[in-house]
């Protein structure tokens, strides 16, 4: 007999193993800091947005909307396989507690991300709702029922077989959200909010519940949003590391070509061929590169602070190289590779000739941006610390991770 | 030095104490085709592993024109083509773009790759997928790429693993017309397959491992005589010599 309780705790479990590593990998990654860089100056920004924000901004009916979407959107995390539609099947009638289990989990879950928007957008709610701090943990009390309220109903509507009717009871809680939502937003007195939730309770254990009795478990459906919450995770996180399971798209970008006629045809360039194919097509390498290279620019041209600026130069232009040594691991389970006749050092060479040819065009891009607000010699210290960060990058870095690499 | 391959007295495989090889020796010479027989898990691809020196003996060694791969390791690899069993393909690269890259990487003139290239590209019926990647291709359009990276750079050995697998019967014809045209040219080729009735008809000599040792080896009136079955075909001695596996 299966304890499906324990199997639960297994998924669980596993599903966070396997996050945590990613986790840690994007924590470890430059693109961390880039978040904190948003974050600081976002922050600064923000409240000069809030300023700017006329007073006729429609504030109730914004997080009206706002959270009756995030109340009605997300659903119960069950961390079901594939392979359940053949093993568990059999003992639907006793997986009460697993799904008791995923509920509760899904919730806890869901009113973390409820909590972190509703903190993002907590100076606009204290600026034109309501001053008080009561007001806002309440307000975040009721959200959060509200959600527990949704993972139920949502649950047992995902037994409606028929696309359209499920699609109907999506939008059905979705109108009831609204009322919900504004109740709360429009800050309505106790009885008010009292008259909601006691309807909202009445119609769950009036018509959900049958629901529950009358229809079996969708399972393919709930494999699915299971394989799309899993798919999610990956895509944010291939967007830091690679992830093997989302198997990486090559993206044939044939407007680069032109860029290939670089490379001479010579025995001594095989690796420069090599890395400029991989570089330019496949696993987002070249994606990584412009949206920093971008982002870069950005940041350059904002900030008015002139050693704030040197410092983005530097910062971005060592992520960059971050990114760009990767490619050295692009080849090594080529076996086709390692037959060819060529001197491994040719490896390396190639490697920073990229590197080089790539930090240049990215280096003249930020002295660029650089030059039009700040002058010439602004530009002239940016394009000398990004060179020098890259420099440092292929003539340190680089070697050793080769030698080390090589025993 | 007569032999383009000798593999003398090779005892290998992953681990020291399980070696999946016992005392391996075969050559390979010049108008020679040779094939290399044997069931699933005999040591086949261990054998060419070994020749292509992606891994090391434990003992005995591999000569191809007569040096070893640690005695020269670039031109050692210079020396022979490889064809996979399965095809090992860039799938950022395009079809021309996985010629190219062979050719450079075997140190051909860039006239020298063009007039090939395009002479294969018809011969295996590829011209219309140059510039294709190889998430278009089929298992058998996969492994004309290999087939013709390695007829592109024209050494004087081949070693070919399973290369029929997934072919159309144009592309296996096409295939082994080249390699009998290279035969006489004065190559030398090593050829293993479970197609024996293809092998029997176009191999010269051979070789037939069983359990990592060489079992019988030979022209086929000379492996009829070792098996004592005169007048048998290959896969009847191939049968018959696999046999004994049962009783032990």
């Amino acid at each position: 007999m299966i304890n499906v309780q324990d199997l639960w705790g297994k998924r669980r479990s596993d599903y966070w193993t396997m996050a945590i590593r990613y986790l840690r990998l994007i924590a470890n990654s430059g693109f961390l800091f880039t978040i904190y860089l948003l974050f600081v100056f976002g922050s600064y920004y923000y409240g000069q947005f809030l300023q700017w924000l006329p007073e006729a901004f429609p504030a109730v009916l914004f997080f009206t909307v706002v959270f009756t979407w995030l109340e009605t959107r997300g659903r119960v995390r069950t961390f079901m396989k594939q392979g359940d539609l053949f093993f568990l099947t059999p003992v639907e009638g006793r997986l009460a507690p697993y799904i008791r289990s995923s509920i509760f989990y899904s919730w806890i879950m869901e009113t973390f991300w409820l909590a972190l928007s509703f903190l993002v957008l907590a100076p606009l709610f204290f600026d034109r709702i309501q001053g008080t701090g009561s007001v806002l943990w309440f307000s975040l009390f009721l959200l959060s029922a509200l959600k527990a309220y949704n993972l139920l109903t949502g649950f047992e509507e995902q037994r409606v077989l028929d696309k359209y009717h499920y699609l109907i009871h999506t939008l059905l809680r979705a109108g009831l959200n609204l009322v919900a939502v504004y109740a709360i937003f429009s800050v309505q007195p106790l009885w008010v909010i009292a008259v909601v939730t006691g309807a909202l309770l009445l119609f769950y254990l009036g018509y959900y519940r049958r629901l529950a009795q009358q229809f079996s478990l969708k399972w393919e459906r709930l494999v699915e949003i299971e394989n799309q919450t899993v798919m999610t995770f990956y895509r944010i996180a291939n967007s830091f590391t690679d992830v093997p399971s989302l198997k990486s798209k090559v993206r044939f970008r044939t407007w680069l070509n032109a860029v290939y006629s670089l490379i001479s045809f010579d025995k001594k360039h095989v690796y420069h061929y090599l890395f400029a194919r991989s570089f330019f097509r496949s696993n987002d390498y070249f994606g990584i590169y412009i949206r920093l290279t971008l982002l870069g620019a950005l940041f350059l041209s904002i900030v008015e602070l002139d050693w704030g600026r040197w410092l983005i130069a530097i910062l971005f232009a060592y992520m960059t190289t971050l990114q760009l040594e990767t490619l050295k691991n692009h080849y090594d389970t080529s076996q086709m590779v390692e037959l060819y006749p060529i001197d491994p050092s040719m490896k390396i060479k190639a490697h920073s000739y990229w590197m080089n040819a790539l930090g240049v065009f990215q280096v003249i891009v930020f002295a660029v941006i650089v030059f039009f607000p700040y002058g010439f010699l602004d530009a002239v210290i940016v394009l000398v610390l990004a060179l020098v960060a890259y420099q440092y990058h292929i003539h340190v870095r680089l070697p050793k991770k080769y030698e080390t690499s090589s025993m | 030095m007569n032999d383009l391959l000798k593999v003398s007295h090779i005892t290998g495989g992953y681990q020291n104490s399980k070696p999946v090889l016992h005392d391996v020796s075969f050559t390979v010479k010049p108008h020679e085709m040779v094939g290399l027989i044997g069931l699933n898990g005999a040591g086949k691809s261990t054998t060419i592993k070994h020749i292509l020196g992606l891994m090391e003996p434990h003992k005995g060694e591999v000569r191809l024109l007569g040096k070893t791969m640690a005695e020269d390791k670039l031109n050692y690899r210079q020396n022979f083509a490889y064809i996979p069993e399965t095809p090992l393909l860039y799938e950022e690269m395009t079809l021309w773009e996985h010629l190219e890259l062979t050719a450079m990487a075997y140190g051909l003139t860039k006239d020298q790759f063009e007039s090939r290239s395009h002479k294969l590209l018809k011969e295996f019926r590829m011209v219309k997928m140059a510039k294709w990647f190889p998430s278009h291709f089929s298992k058998g359009m996969r492994q004309k790429v290999m087939i013709m990276s390695a007829f592109l750079i024209r050494p004087s050995v081949y070693i070919a693993d399973e290369p029929f697998v997934g072919l159309d019967p144009i592309g296996i014809k096409s295939f082994l017309d080249r390699m009998v045209e290279l035969r006489e040219e004065g190559c030398g080729i090593l050829m293993s397959t479970h197609i024996l009735a293809t092998a029997e008809k176009y191999c010269d000599r051979f070789i037939l491992l069983h359990q990592g040792k060489i079992i019988l080896e030979g022209t086929l009136t000379q492996l009829q005589e070792q098996a004592n079955m005169p007048g048998a075909d290959l896969d009847d001695i191939y049968v018959e010599v696999t046999k004994e596996d049962l009783y032990d």
